[in-house]
């Protein structure tokens, strides 16, 4: 199923901002917020892990039942979760596009990284672990 | 110690009745003494004209709405580059250039003191900040109070001495220099996006009228024995018609100090028109500089327009506002809390537009119809008229009338019938275009005792040695000589320092910044007063213990204290 | 030890109300802060030393030998970025413009990833806006565009707006209205007396709408909008007009969604036109404490609030082209440094892969996201911690940071500057 994707600044990621190596920051930054007539159809309960393809990679996050977005649509906080999947084009602005991106949902059976991970897979070297 | 003797200057002297004499100068350690030994550095000056450092008295350099000017304007960016060269950084800009922009620029040209027109006290710091980038000029700050709370509320309650005790307290607090009124009560009214139409016409909520405000406030100025006397940009600029407003605002201002004007008028330019409307708009010049004329008390400043680009820039926001209205040009407005506002859009003056040549007239017919030049100095109020690097062709324009003339032919074709300058032969000397630029600014903005604006024994070593022999030029007709020497000086000197030459800087300067603290007694101290206090916690956003600026925030900190009489 | 009206450095807000104990080299208590700034305050597993990458491996270094890396690093790069800069005082940030300015780098803050946008739009129409008290002094219409000041600014709204005392309001929290405009119900749409929801990516049609109403249009709009019914558009523009001061928050809602700058141009010139009925200003919810001044000294000091680039020895600026983002997924830049951000967080994959690949050096008291890609870190004093320096709020106002307590960490400024005085000498060789 394909559904519009939305990054945005939470309390909770906010918090946990100058931590980003936390398994809270990760939490929060993997989360994705559907409705849940959306996870009712792709078969989700709560915190379940989903793979989210977007234009350019996939990326396992755990879906959570939100009020507050439309069906169709998903939030998921700012951080480098949903930036894995995210278009570096910025049709000459220099912004990318953070709040319009399509994404594919799926159920998975694997389990989201680690923020450590998650840079490791790009050719980083994680410090503090 | 560093020693430095210019020989063979031809120096005017304003200030010290030295008119056009071939002489040394000597400077040690930054001040002008009486000799130096033969180990001093030597200039020879070759019989150029030989100048006290430019001082500019209201200029618009540093701070939140010159800033903004440039933020929103990268075509103004793109239309001044320079890459960083020996000790100078890269500049960007044309009417509203980056601080370096403006320090060097204002440098080559021989000035070696700006004073900002307009600071927001809640906002003082960002001047300050700008100023400490601004190297090569000392730095002073018109603080602005047409829209303080405290101060109409005291005006209301008829408690002048109040209003000088918060005047007092803001202006050491924010690192001050003198008092500007914008549009005095109009910036308040526009926080409801209402205006006031001259002084008679009573402030929304506070119920005083700008007239209360300026002879209060002028009153105030006097009681704390500030250096500079109140600085203001009267109502309603700009609009047909408004000589009458401008008049009556002079018509206010009693003869109070005897060391210098009680008033000064900015950018009067703009204050003097006639007219009932855009259609029959005309120049009303020759009653404005009859007024001036009997009146010591008042000194004036041209606000000359010069055709071209530029970016205007005020606190006065309704009339940005009404200017936006007239251009539809991109527009910023940024109302401060419980003090004054601003408004920024860019503009074009044209010779082909009639309004627009009226106004270049008018500003050119105040300067050559006031009779003592000490009462008309030269500005654009920069960059509002024209950006200050136009200085050196008003200075041609008031020198020959045979350039007016060849200008003239140029511009408008009705404009003769609605102005008085062709009529106008006067032209102006070297001594009364150094009174205009140095001299007569010294004196109106109270700093000739500092050292400022003269070099006599003491005073600091701010030189610009111009390259011309005036024994050699007759700038009513060589005048493009006279723009060429005015644009780029052979040596400017900031503090017995070659800062320029040629037009070179070279050196990373260290500005001064200038600011007064009046002493008052404990009673009219504003940190101690409760009332003060309360309402500064609950209407401010920014707590009162947040609210100084820091002297971190002075390269070299001058400060004047003053006796108040409260 | 109590200190009080202490400066917090989170958020646009930059509260100077916040109070806090301090034992010893520690803040133990906050007092008056949000849940963001207490964290803030009081953080924890700040990086010791300066550590540098070797191979597979970490080993910790001097800071006199993370300086000369550093300084080593830019003064051989042929087209260095230096990036970030908005979460670090004004007079570190001086000395940022300078380096690019030796180097002929391009220096680029993070609001290229935020506001860069409303920069853009201010560059076309200009900005009528106001500070932060002008709006909690008078206004009785506050709309919240694509912002959601309860999650990402938590104080704005009791300290500015709607909760706040007002002088001219005489029950503040009463008599003024609040409109929240959102594609999500978030939690401030919830305390709206107004909540216009509209469909992904029909901001610009709301507005345009809007303006068309305003002008007194009506009979052009639709029976929808972007999702939003006409009845409800022409009560919000009677809202407005009928408003003795409205005033404009917007978010990222509005700058990172299609469109972009042409939104924010729009939603301008609807407070322009509201400006002919009646007093209207906007602003913009600037997310980090500093990313204001950071713009500010970009602009006194080069002409432009981002994306400078010196390549050319002046001053060059056209966002797209000189904007981190972009120069990082061009694989243009050959070294990085990175100065008060964490853009491996924050920016998209393709701009990691690059930083993997080029020499990065890193200032910053915590390990981040980013620490995976430097080359060297090196920990510094937190502003509004223990460093002091000048931070210029959402609205511009100006406010120094206060050192709360003394540690051994050398600030941004002094640890920049060091670099500066280092590659200075080498260039005068």
């Amino acid at each position: 199923m394909t559904y519009l994707m939305i990054t945005g600044r939470t309390v909770n990621q906010g918090v946990t901002v100058e931590n980003k190596t936390s398994p809270e920051y990760a939490e929060e930054t993997s989360t994705c917020h559907m409705h849940e007539f959306d996870m009712l159809e792709l078969g989700l309960d709560d915190r379940d892990a989903i793979l989210v393809t977007g234009p350019c990679g996939a990326v396992v996050m755990r879906a959570v039942a939100s009020r507050e977005v439309e069906m169709g649509t998903v939030f998921v906080p700012y951080g480098p979760y949903a930036n894995h999947i995210i278009d570096a084009g910025t049709h000459s602005t220099g912004m990318p596009d953070f709040k319009s991106h399509e994404v594919e949902i799926e159920p998975t059976d694997d389990e989201p990284k680690t923020v450590h991970k998650l840079m490791e897979d790009l050719g980083g070297l994680a410090y503090d672990r | 110690m560093s020693e430095l003797l210019i020989r063979n200057a031809c120096v005017i002297d304003p200030l010290k009745g030295i008119n056009a004499e071939t002489m040394d100068i000597a400077i040690r350690d930054g001040k002008i003494v009486e000799d130096v030994s033969s180990a001093a550095e030597v200039i020879d000056a070759r019989g150029a004209l030989t100048l006290p450092g430019g001082i500019d008295s209201h200029t618009h350099i540093c701070g939140t709405k010159v800033n903004f000017g440039r933020y929103m304007s990268p075509e103004d960016m793109r239309a001044g580059r320079t890459s960083r060269c020996g000790p100078m950084h890269a500049t960007s800009g044309y009417s509203v250039p980056t601080t370096y922009g403006n320090s060097y620029r204002y440098s080559a040209m021989g000035y070696t003191t700006l004073l900002e027109g307009a600071m927001a006290p809640l906002e003082a710091r960002h001047t300050h900040e700008e100023f400490l980038y601004t190297p090569l000029q000392d730095t002073m700050a018109n603080t602005l109070f047409d829209g303080n709370w405290g101060i109409m509320e005291a005006i209301r309650d008829g408690d002048t001495r109040r209003v000088a005790a918060i005047i007092a307290w803001t202006l050491q607090a924010v690192k001050g220099f003198g008092v500007k009124l914008t549009n005095p009560g109009g910036t308040e009214a526009w926080q409801w996006g209402k205006n006031v139409s001259c002084i008679r016409d009573p402030v929304p909520y506070f119920e005083v009228t700008p007239a209360e405000i300026i002879t209060s406030v002028v009153e105030a100025n006097e009681m704390l024995d500030l250096p500079h006397s109140v600085h203001i940009h009267a109502n309603n600029l700009g609009t047909p018609g408004n000589y009458t407003c401008t008049l009556g605002t002079l018509g206010l201002i009693p003869d109070l100090n005897p060391k210098r004007q009680t008033l000064y008028a900015t950018h009067i330019q703009f204050h003097a028109y006639g007219g009932s409307g855009w259609k029959d708009f005309c120049s009303k010049s020759e009653p404005i500089v009859r007024f001036v004329n009997m009146r010591p008390q008042i000194v004036i400043d041209m606000g000359q327009v010069m055709f071209g680009r530029t970016t205007t820039m005020t606190a006065d926001g309704p009339m940005e506002f009404n200017l936006y209205r007239l251009h539809h040009e991109k527009w910023s407005n940024h109302d401060v809390e419980l003090e004054t506002g601003s408004g920024i859009i860019p503009v074009l003056y044209r010779r082909k537009n009639l309004v627009n040549s009226i106004m270049w007239a008018i500003g050119l017919e105040l300067a050559l119809l006031t009779e003592s030049p000490w009462q008309c100095l030269l500005t654009t109020d920069n960059p509002n008229g024209a950006p200050f690097v136009k200085y050196p062709e008003i200075i041609a324009l008031l020198m020959s009338k045979k350039y007016r003339d060849a200008e003239f032919a140029t511009i408008h074709p009705d404009t003769e019938s609605r102005v008085p300058l062709p009529a106008i032969e006067r032209e102006l000397d070297w001594y009364e275009i150094a009174v205009m630029t140095r001299a007569g600014q010294a004196k109106a903005l109270g700093i000739q005792d500092r050292g400022k604006g003269h070099l006599g024994l003491g005073a600091e070593a701010d030189v610009a040695i111009y390259p011309i022999r005036i024994d050699e030029t007759d700038p009513s007709v060589d005048y493009e000589r006279v723009i060429e020497a005015f644009s780029r000086t052979e040596y400017t000197i900031k503090r017995g320092r070659v800062v320029s030459r040629k037009g070179k800087c070279l050196v990373d300067g260290n500005n001064a910044t200038f600011w007064v603290r009046p002493e008052v007694s404990d009673d009219y101290d504003m940190e101690k007063d409760p009332d003060f206090i309360e309402k500064f916690d609950r209407y401010y956003t920014v707590r009162m213990r947040n609210y100084p600026v820091q002297e971190e925030y002075l390269n070299r900190n001058r400060c004047i204290e003053t006796e108040a009489e409260i | 030890m109590i200190v009080k009206d202490v400066v917090c450095p989170f958020c646009g807000c930059l509260c100077d109300d916040i109070e806090v104990e301090v034992e010893g080299d520690r803040v133990v208590s906050v007092c008056n802060a949000c849940e963001l700034g207490t964290t803030k305050l009081m953080g924890e597993k700040r990086m010791k030393g300066p550590i540098l990458r070797d191979g597979d491996g970490w080993r910790e270094i001097t800071y006199d030998e993370a300086i000369r890396y550093a300084a080593d690093m830019l003064l051989s790069a042929e087209r260095p970025l230096l990036y970030g800069w908005s979460g670090t005082h004004g007079e570190a940030q001086c000395v940022g413009v300078h380096m690019a300015e030796l180097v002929r780098g391009v220096i680029d803050n993070t609001s290229s990833v935020c506001h860069g946008p409303s920069i853009l739009a201010i560059q076309e129409v200009g900005h009528p806006g106001c500070t932060l008290g002008v709006v909690k002094n008078r206004a009785d219409l506050v709309i919240y565009w694509g912002s959601n000041p309860i999650d990402a600014h938590p104080r704005h709204l009791s300290r500015y707006t709607y909760y706040a005392d007002g002088f001219f309001l005489e029950n503040a929290f009463r008599d003024r209205k609040v409109i929240v405009v959102d594609i999500r119900k978030t939690e401030t749409a919830n305390i709206a007396d107004e909540f216009v929801q509209i469909k992904p990516g029909g901001d610009y049609a709301v507005l345009s709408a809007l303006r068309a109403l305003v002008r007194g249009k009506g009979e052009t709009i639709p029976r929808t909008v972007s999702g939003v019914t006409r009845e409800q558009l022409i009560r919000v523009a009677d809202l407005c007009k009928g408003a003795k001061f409205g005033a404009v928050y917007f978010g990222l809602g509005l700058t990172m969604t299609p469109g972009k700058y042409k939104n924010i141009r729009n939603a301008i010139e609807l407070v322009s036109e509201l400006s002919r009925h009646t007093k209207f200003t906007i602003s913009a919810m600037r997310g980090h404490y500093n990313v204001y001044g950071s713009n500010e000294v970009n602009t006194w000091m080069t002409g432009y609030p981002f994306g400078i680039d010196y390549s050319r020895g002046i001053a060059f600026y056209n966002p797209g082209e000189t904007t981190a983002v972009d120069i990082l997924a061009r694989k243009e830049c050959d070294a990085a440094l990175i100065v008060g951000s964490d853009p491996a967080a924050h920016f998209p994959r393709r701009c990691l892969d690059h930083l993997a690949d080029i020499p990065v050096v890193q200032l910053d008291p915590y390990p981040n996201a980013t620490t995976a890609f430097c080359n060297v870190q090196i920990p510094v004093a937190v502003t509004g911690i223990d460093a002091e320096g000048t931070a210029y709020r959402m609205d511009g106002v100006p406010i120094r940071t206060r050192k709360v307590l003394s540690t051994d960490y050398p600030s941004d400024e002094e640890i920049l500057s060091r670099m500066y005085a280092l590659m200075q000498e080498e260039r005068e060789r």
